[in-house]
């Protein structure tokens, strides 16, 4: 247990980075990014986290209790929203992509030339 | 590069990780006994310097308020980004009605839907800023208020289609509310600094414990990155949605 | 809460895999709207509301909502008139 949290960020990595090199369409792709992303929630998240503490927001239970803490998850919180404005800008590019070359396929895009 | 090196060249590209992630997971401290301070440091002083109950606001809007302000710019960035390369290729040449896939019926929608989109469109948005303004109290805040806002927009899609939705939602509008509320977090953090105060420095009486206003300046702070966020989801789903309308010229039946 | 933490986790690690091994698109939007909902409940077990919240809010409605606009404009494109 002291180390399965680290295990599976590191797998959400690795699974994020598998699939983005043996993907063959960009949608998918930007798919594959999104896991990567959510191994770093779960490291942060992690890290912060201990035995026995609360939620760091002292409405029901009075300050001074044992709480979570909280510069990591606001960390992963704007991340999340942030993250998510990355995503639709890939898939602006995507949407270009297709419309320049009619394709989505990873394996027949070339490097960037001018289009006549 | 054909798929097959593509998996060559990944095994030892992913023996590298592994072996750096074994001795950074071996070097990390075990679950659930954190060593950091900070987070200690927050939870013991900050209830009683700022009277806010909710901790993760504090740090956004206020103890680290401007990392805050550079992932609002990274936001507004991003979504500029994304409204010009949508928004120039595009041009003025679609139509007025949303496309349709060759091949996919499109089922007319029945009154009772459209009536119940409509009524939980309403609810989903008071939702998201009921949301914006406990911020600082309960769980929530800016952030998550501001998307659960603009999930809102999405329903008045699914209940009426493209023309009620361009109806209510005017881009001009959306667009603005992301930028007030981008400027008025930045004014939060520039005003302080011509009174000879740090940027960001909570002047404003902390109010009370407990209650709607309470933080000072991090209520001001919060309602505006809830508008700034609730702007720019906004603008990402109506230039997304711009995309599907039909090529100008097609057939006047088709279309929802 | 040992239990729940340890399991919750491993499903995060299942439903991951299983939004890079959804290898057509459409069927990979469902796959990113499962992975939202177990990282919410992931981050609810880990004590962080706040976070559970906004990835409700942005990783189960927003972003597979985006992925799912992409995929119906590029279906249009495809037989340009």
């Amino acid at each position: 247990m002291t180390v399965l949290a680290w295990c599976v960020a590191a797998w959400l990595l690795g699974m994020g980075v598998y699939g983005m090199v043996t993907s063959r369409n960009y949608v998918h792709l930007i798919g594959c990014l999104s896991v990567c992303q959510s191994g770093t929630y779960v490291l942060l998240l992690g890290i912060g986290f201990r035995w026995g503490a609360g939620p760091p927001i002292f409405y029901n239970h009075p300050p001074g209790t044992p709480a979570v803490d909280p510069v990591v998850q606001a960390l992963v919180l704007t991340d999340i929203v942030v993250g998510a404005a990355m995503t639709a800008l890939l898939l602006a590019i995507a949407l270009q992509v297709h419309k320049r070359r009619g394709t989505l396929d990873t394996q027949h895009l070339r490097p960037l030339r001018p289009t006549e | 590069m054909t798929q097959r090196w593509r998996l060559v060249l990944l095994i030892p590209a992913f023996l590298v990780l592994a072996t750096a992630a074994a001795a950074i997971i071996l070097g990390l401290p075990a679950f659930g006994h954190p060593l950091t301070h900070y987070g200690t440091a927050v939870n013991t002083l900050a209830p009683a310097l700022r009277n806010v109950s909710n901790m993760v606001a504090a740090v956004n809007f206020d103890i680290r308020g401007i990392d805050t302000l550079g992932e609002e710019s990274m936001l507004v960035c991003a979504v500029t980004a994304t409204v010009i390369l949508l928004r120039g290729h595009r041009g003025e040449d679609g139509s007025e009605r949303a496309g349709l896939i060759p091949g996919r019926a499109n089922a007319a929608r029945s009154d009772g839907m459209v009536l119940m989109c409509r009524l939980f469109a309403t609810v989903v948005f008071l939702f998201g800023v009921y949301v914006v303004l406990h911020g600082t109290i309960t769980p929530g805040g800016g952030f998550q208020g501001g998307a659960i806002a603009a999930s809102s927009f999405i329903l008045l899609y699914v209940g009426g289609g493209y023309q009620p939705w361009r109806c209510v939602l005017h881009s001009p509008v959306v667009v603005g509310l992301e930028g007030f509320g981008a400027l008025a977090f930045v004014l939060c953090a520039a005003v302080p600094l011509a009174f000879g105060y740090a940027a960001l420095q909570n002047v404003l009486p902390l109010g009370t414990w407990k209650d709607l206003y309470s933080g000072g300046l991090m209520v001001i702070v919060n309602i505006a990155v809830g508008v700034a966020v609730t702007g720019s989801f906004g603008v990402l789903l109506i230039e997304f949605m711009e995309e599907t309308r039909a090529p100008k010229g097609h057939d006047e039946k088709e279309g929802a | 809460m040992i239990w729940l933490i340890g399991f919750t986790l491993l499903l995060s690690a299942v439903s991951g895999a299983l939004v890079v091994f959804s290898r057509d698109p459409k069927r990979q939007v469902y796959a990113i709207c499962a992975n939202g909902l177990v990282l919410a409940l992931l981050f609810f077990v880990l004590q962080a509301p706040d976070v559970a919240f906004s990835e409700i809010a942005v990783g189960t409605v927003i972003v597979p909502l985006l992925f799912l606009i992409t995929l119906a404009a590029v279906a249009m494109h495809k037989k340009p008139q």
